[in-house]
């Protein structure tokens, strides 16, 4: 622990992350260090409880070699990558046709009411944080959904969506 | 015909362009204008506001001029029905969320979303929704931000990624909340970063110390040259009732191309500071008494009468490296009618041991725009980016470009924004041992010895790999430069340093060129503002002391010639003059005041009709921008009147041309030679590296120029000086 | 052969004495006795300028120099700079009377209705100098004479 610590002073990045950076510069042509952005911020999301922060951002733009801009451009363009504090759990409701037509607003409205907080804000507790309208998640078989965090919920019903919120704690 | 050319056909008209052009490069060499916001010459090509769509025969949608390529037998039409109605909706789509403050914004009259919508926008909105807002960014004390404007084009963000070399400026976010800025807060900091005020199509950015003090269309333009490096920067200067409001470039690709570095485009705010002289001054004691130009000037001719009567060596005259040729011509015809050769204007060069082996002007070696196309540099004590921010750019084109290979040896680490073959720092060791070391290579790895003057120098190099490696690429290639910076010239051990650079320059082949230090250096060389040359380059019976040992012998009397400051001359040079000298300064600010006993207050770049002569040996004349403040007067015409008042012969000149061509008529064969002649050994000695260039400290305008000051780089500079 | 009858009998001579005679006997003067008397004005009348305020107080001018653009006779002056709250405002803002020719130009360019032109047409000057409406000046005639300005411009309204 002390080791990763050490490490994680020196270039704001755990050895952990560096591990998973390097694994995925593997995969492009050595100029292209570039490539390896979404990759190195999507393990930095996971490692920092869903969100990001500027130093991170700049341990990866220096790790990688990039103008950190270029690192926040592609930060801020994901709606995947969060750049403020945000809740642990990242709830969001598909509200696009299909599940629209099934009910994914009134599903939102719940999930809204249920919570106490409206689209794009977190719960006070820190655990919910419920994101911008998504597009469409590519489950419409299973219309009305909702994805929290990387699991799909599907075929839901304003009793289901209580009960998975309350699972998760 | 070529294989490397395509016909096609614009508006029914057939016409010939180059494969892989564009198909906007072929409109605009045809005349066929098509309207663009994102698309610029000098930058690379994004496609993202999609003004510039054009109807293509057989394509099924309008096409994006900009990005599609020729192609043999395309039929384009820029004004069709189609095409016209593709340019008018996508205006349609950028005036969506554009405000309507066209009265506050300061690019109003010379906006080109404005002149686009009035040739392509409808006259009524279609578009009832709210308007977004975006916040202001502060990006600094140059550029200021109304963001809300910005339509997207990103030029801003490719200037700073593909001619600053370091993006600072991205798009963040996605869709309706995509914003250009630099997401966290922080200011955009490199030399050239005023361009993209220029670069802006709308009011997104803008100059912030011009903000809202003048309209585009009540201000005259008047061309410039900058007076704060060698390159010879051409400007226009925005004139509003005799003032500059504001400073701009003026398009010459021969020199700045598109460009200007900060330090041309802010430094006009200096000519209005508070201490700005605007009539003559006289001690009195501990006081001073504003006098009336005919006391002024009889006072002075009476003194360096009485001087030069007595003994004309004790006349020591300095003229600042930023006068104009003309100014500094009359300065050296004073000083050598009054029978002084003490004229200098190297303020800052402290080792004069070689100057009888300085070329007639110190050359660049090549013309600026060929920088570009070296093939292999080596930049030896050069602040680069600071020096000359423009010859830095080149440079960088050459380096990232054509992948040259560019080399340095400096006292210090500096950053450069592109790929470095090598760098020397001395650490310790100092340019002098580097340089040696790779003449030491270069000579081995031809196997030739050294020429005699440098032998004692060489004798105990040790080479190491980053010296051979340099030798190496300065050894074969086309067009390879040795280029010896300000910092060099101002070392402590020039002669050595020079002696070292011709010696690689001669065994290697590759040409040597200067960086001159300061403005207009390469005129006051022509102009024989130099103890030991005359007028081009003439040799003297006798030379006179250089502007260090003036400064010690402790003179009568001393004329400063240009605004010259404390911070101009070496340490002490206050207490030198004052020792027993009667000092006159030719001098825009009361800063004189620390060292003078007359001032004259004089006009500065801005306010003079003049010429400047740049590193490559460019004369530019401009006719003066400004009226000068108060009764300051442009520094020739007061030249001109101490010329008569000392009773010198043919003083009558009329105007600055006249001085100029009786000038350039003496220096009509003056070549550019950098030669180094040499054959003597020059001795082995440690000397004082050269003090820092400072970026916005170069001149008295600069320093006074607030914006510039403001800048992290200038806090950051004088942190430093207090340290 | 028409115009050879007109011209023999004055037929268009005898047409113009009629109406002279008509308006000789109809009514007995139209003399207004001024300044007893006035005639009636426009709102589009263009007399001695003023500048204007929003309700808040906030003067509307913001520098656009547009007036003193588009003014004929050179007679607007501005200067403009960054006011302490940021936004662009005037720091001197001259109109010369002397030069002036009340084209009204100034007003239809103004973008936020900031300079108009009052129904007051009865001013003097006794001292050299006075001719200088300056931005003080401009504005006390302004709030003077807000009412009659915005129902002018309110009356005018409909016709913009």
């Amino acid at each position: 622990m002390s080791n990763t610590d050490h490490n994680a002073v020196q270039t704001g990045l755990s050895a952990h992350l560096k591990e998973e950076i390097d694994h995925w510069l593997t995969k492009f042509p050595p100029e292209r260090k570039r490539s390896a952005v979404l990759a190195a911020l999507r393990a930095a999301q996971h490692e920092n409880n869903g969100f990001l922060t500027a130093q991170q951002m700049d341990a990866i733009a220096e790790y990688l070699q990039l103008p950190p801009i270029q690192v926040y451009e592609v930060a801020s363009f994901y709606s995947m990558f969060e750049t403020k504090p945000v809740g642990r759990y990242h709830v969001s409701v598909c509200t696009n046709i299909s599940c629209m037509l099934c009910g994914g607003e009134e599903l939102l409205e719940h999930v809204e009411k249920r919570l106490g907080i409206k689209v794009g804000e977190s719960t006070s507790d820190g655990r919910f944080f419920l994101k911008r309208e998504e597009e469409c998640l590519a489950a419409c078989t299973g219309a009305p959904m909702m994805m929290v965090d990387h699991v799909f919920y599907e075929n839901l019903t304003p009793a289901r969506v209580d009960e998975i919120l309350d699972s998760l704690k | 015909m070529s294989d490397d050319l395509v016909n096609i056909e614009i508006n029914g008209r057939p016409v010939q362009a180059r494969k892989g052009q564009m198909l906007i490069h072929a409109t605009d060499a045809s005349g066929d204008y098509v309207p663009r916001f994102c698309y610029h010459d000098k930058l690379p090509i994004a496609a993202n506001c999609r003004m510039c769509l054009v109807e293509v025969e057989k394509a099924p949608k309008p096409l994006p001029a900009c990005a599609t390529p020729v192609a043999e037998g395309m039929k384009i039409f820029t004004k069709s029905p189609k095409a016209i109605a593709a340019q008018k909706a996508v205006m349609e789509f950028l005036l969506i969320n554009h405000p309507l403050d066209c009265p506050i914004c300061d690019q109003g009259g010379e906006c080109e979303l404005q002149d686009l919508a009035v040739g392509f926008g409808r006259d009524v909105a279609r578009y009832a929704e709210r308007k977004r807002v975006v916040k202001d960014k502060n990006i600094g004390p140059l550029v200021s931000t109304d963001m809300t404007r910005c339509i997207h084009c990103t030029r801003c963000v490719r200037f700073t990624s593909e001619i600053q070399g370091f993006q600072e400026l991205g798009t963040c976010g996605r869709g309706e909340h995509v914003e250009i800025g630099t997401f966290i807060e922080k200011s955009v900091e490199h030399e050239l970063s005023g361009n993209i005020i220029d670069l802006c199509p709308v009011g997104a950015l803008n100059s912030k110390p011009y903000r809202y003090s003048a309209r585009a269309w009540e201000m005259t333009q008047q061309p410039l040259v900058s007076p704060h490096d060698s390159v010879g920067t051409n400007m226009f200067a925005h004139v509003l009732r005799g003032r500059v409001m504001r400073v701009v470039p003026r398009v010459n690709e021969d020199i700045n191309e598109n460009w200007i570095a900060d330090r041309d485009r802010y430094s006009y705010e200096g000519l209005y500071s508070e201490d700005r002289l605007t009539k003559p001054q006289m001690r009195e004691g501990y006081s001073w008494r504003e006098v009336d130009w005919q006391t002024a000037l009889h006072a002075v001719a009476d003194r360096l009468n009485a001087v030069a009567r007595q003994d004309a060596g004790q006349i020591g005259v300095l003229a600042a490296p930023s006068v104009t040729l003309e100014e500094a011509y009359l300065t050296q015809r004073i000083a050598r009618g009054l029978g002084s050769n003490n004229i200098d204007h190297r303020l800052q060069r402290s080792d004069c041991s070689d100057q009888q082996f300085d070329p007639v002007f110190p050359w660049l070696g090549c013309s600026i725009a060929e920088l570009e196309q070296t093939g292999s540099l080596l930049v030896i004590g050069s602040n680069l980016r600071k020096e000359a921010p423009l010859l830095a750019h080149r440079i960088r084109k050459a380096a990232v470009k054509r992948g040259a290979q560019v080399a340095f040896i400096n006292a210090r680490t500096y950053k450069y924004l592109f790929p470095v073959s090598g760098y020397l720092a001395s650490n310790g060791i100092g340019m002098v041992d580097h340089l040696a070391a790779v003449v030491a290579a270069a000579a081995q790895a031809k196997g030739v010895t050294v020429p005699a003057s440098v032998n004692a120098l060489v004798a105990k190099a040790q080479a190491s790999d980053a010296h051979r490696a340099i030798a190496a690429q300065l050894s074969s290639g086309e067009r390879r430069i040795i280029l010896l910076g300000a910092l060099a010239q101002r070392d402590g051990g020039f002669a050595q340093l020079r002696a070292l650079a011709a010696a690689l320059s001669q065994i290697t082949g590759a040409q040597l060129g200067y960086i001159a230090d300061g403005g207009n250096t390469v005129a006051a060389h022509l102009a024989g503002v130099l103890p030991h040359r005359g007028v081009a380059g003439q040799s003297l019976p006798a030379s006179g002391l250089s502007a260090a040992d003036m400064l010690d012998a402790k003179l009568k009397s001393y004329l400063l010639v240009g605004s010259i400051e404390a911070q101009d001359l070496p340490a002490g040079a206050i207490e030198k003059m004052r020792a027993n000298g009667f000092v006159v300064a030719l001098s825009s600010y009361a800063s004189a005041k620390d060292y003078a006993d007359i001032i004259l207050p004089i006009g500065t770049f801005a306010e003079t009709s003049g010429t400047y002569v740049n590193v490559e040996g460019r004369w530019q004349s401009v006719p003066g921008a400004a009226s000068p403040l108060g009764e300051a007067r442009p520094a020739w015409k007061v030249l001109r009147v101490l010329g008569n008042l000392l009773n010198l012969s043919d003083f009558d000149y009329e105007n600055s041309e006249q001085i100029r061509d009786e000038l350039r008529n003496q220096t009509g064969n003056v070549i550019a030679d950098n030669r180094y002649h040499n054959t003597a050994a020059v001795a082995r000695h440690s000397a004082a590296e050269a003090i820092e260039v400072q970026l916005y400290s170069v001149d008295a305008i600069v320093r006074r120029a607030t914006a510039l000051q403001l800048t992290h780089e200038a806090l950051q500079a004088r942190a430093g000086e207090q340290a | 052969m028409k115009s050879i009858f007109k011209t023999l009998f004055l037929s268009e001579l005898c047409q113009g004495l009629y109406v002279t005679a008509r308006q000789f006997f109809a009514r007995p003067h139209v003399v207004v006795q001024y300044p007893e008397e006035k005639t009636p004005q426009s709102p589009r009348f263009r007399g001695l300028h003023a500048q204007r305020r929003y309700a808040n107080g906030q003067e509307r001018c913001i520098a656009c120099k547009l007036c003193e653009a588009v003014c004929p006779a050179l007679a607007i002056n501005i200067e403009s700079g960054v006011s302490d709250d940021g936004t662009r405002r005037t720091t001197r803002y001259d109109i010369d009377l002397f030069k002036c020719i009340f084209c009204g130009f100034c007003e239809e360019a103004c973008p936020v209705d900031a300079i108009v032109e009052t129904r007051i047409h009865e001013y003097h000057m006794e001292n050299r100098g006075e001719n200088i409406m300056t931005k003080d000046k401009l504005l006390a005639v302004g709030d003077k004479f807000e009412a009659m300005i915005a129902a002018d411009k309110a009356a005018d309204a409909r016709y913009r």
